[in-house]
């Protein structure tokens, strides 16, 4: 799914870095969606017939023109993010913390992680290894989950709309927390591997 | 018009790139390029999925989705949501598609809600590529746990907050 891509290196010639984007962007999932728009616009015609077909092209129509440019701000915003964002040192910083600090400084940190589960996994994995405890670690990646800033902008705006975006985006303001403060309370160790048993 | 939401999502990669820039080092071009290459990623998918989904929000009867996942129905509601939430094992375009067709179709804001939590913290195909392999069975385990009353939790404040605005 297109979440999971990193950035191609730069150190792959720009015509194969083109042809390894081109390759997953009309992937074998491209077409499934296109073949689904496709049947659902055939469908929609031959059942409510061409007049109300014509509205719904046109609806979409103003619909991506509406959206386009907020996608493209988004993934701007979270490219810079992207590249910007000292990780070795946040790891350390987050891990150093414990109690309700903690817990906070993970879910800001979940708030402001770029990028698909390939970008925000891997800095949970470090920041647990780091010397984060299981509450800061489920804070994080909950936080990530719901209210990561490309989640929210990329997909929550263009498809939900503002208002139920910022209703959604404000409820769930405290609940990383809430499954953090869960966390710390449960028995449960965690094995990260290589690595002591958490408490 | 511009609202305010929209002022702020294209100032900020304004005020981000223009920092980059004053680094004097590659990061603003790679920022750049890091961006275009997600476009260029979700784009076509996006398109299509937005246009089918508009389709189907035409085709699937509303009154079905406005007696199970409507305002009248509540906490019913709520529950619907998160199990549907939890039963799509695929990635944002999907997701988000379903819930736009559920909200067009007449779904409540807290059952739409829970669904799109739901998801967003149990989607399967998260789980089996990334977390497992990278923070293994246990960690999933208290995760789990931790977050199991996330969804319907969400929905509830939702609806509380709808009520205290109206």
């Amino acid at each position: 799914m297109s979440d999971q891509y990193n950035t191609t290196p730069t150190s792959i010639p720009l015509k194969r870095r083109l042809h390894i984007l081109l390759r997953a962007s009309f992937g074998y999932t491209f077409w499934l969606f296109a073949g689904f728009a496709i049947l659902m616009g055939m469908i929609c015609y031959s059942v409510l017939g061409p007049e109300i077909f014509k509205e719904a092209v046109s609806n979409d129509i103003d619909n991506l023109l509406g959206i386009l440019p907020r996608v493209v701000a988004a993934l701007t915003l979270a490219g810079f993010i992207w590249i910007l964002m000292p990780r070795d040192k946040c790891s350390k910083f987050i891990g150093r913390y414990k109690g309700l600090t903690g817990l906070i400084l993970a879910e800001v940190a979940g708030i402001i992680t770029p990028g698909g589960p390939s970008a925000a996994f891997p800095f949970l994995a470090i920041i647990g290894r780091a010397g984060a405890d299981k509450g800061i670690m489920v804070t994080y990646i909950t936080s990530w989950a719901l209210l990561g800033i490309q989640r929210v902008l990329v997909w929550d705006l263009p498809f939900m709309g503002a208002e139920i975006t910022a209703t959604r985006f404000l409820v769930s303001l405290p609940l990383p927390i809430i499954a953090g403060l869960i966390a710390q309370q449960l028995p449960l160790k965690i094995k990260l591997g290589g690595d002591s048993e958490k408490q | 018009m511009m609202s305010p939401v929209m002022i702020i999502i294209f100032l900020l990669p304004v005020i981000l790139g223009a920092y980059a820039y004053s680094r004097g080092d590659e990061s603003f071009k790679k920022g750049l390029i890091r961006g275009l290459e997600q476009l260029v990623i979700i784009l076509p998918r996006m398109i299509c999925a937005l246009i089918g989904a508009e389709f189907l929000a035409l085709l699937i009867p509303s009154e079905v989705i406005s007696q199970y996942l409507g305002n009248d129905a509540g906490l019913v509601a709520i529950l619907i949501g998160s199990l549907a939430g939890l039963m799509v094992p695929s990635g944002p375009v999907i997701s988000f598609s379903i819930a736009a067709t559920f909200a067009n179709a007449g779904a409540s804001m807290p059952a739409v809600i829970a669904f799109l939590t739901a998801w967003s913290i149990f989607s399967a195909h998260r789980i089996l590529i990334y977390e497992i392999p990278l923070l293994g069975v246990s960690f999933l385990r208290v995760r789990a746990l931790s977050v199991l009353i996330l969804p319907v939790l969400s929905g509830l404040l939702a609806m509380l907050a709808i009520n205290l605005i109206t």
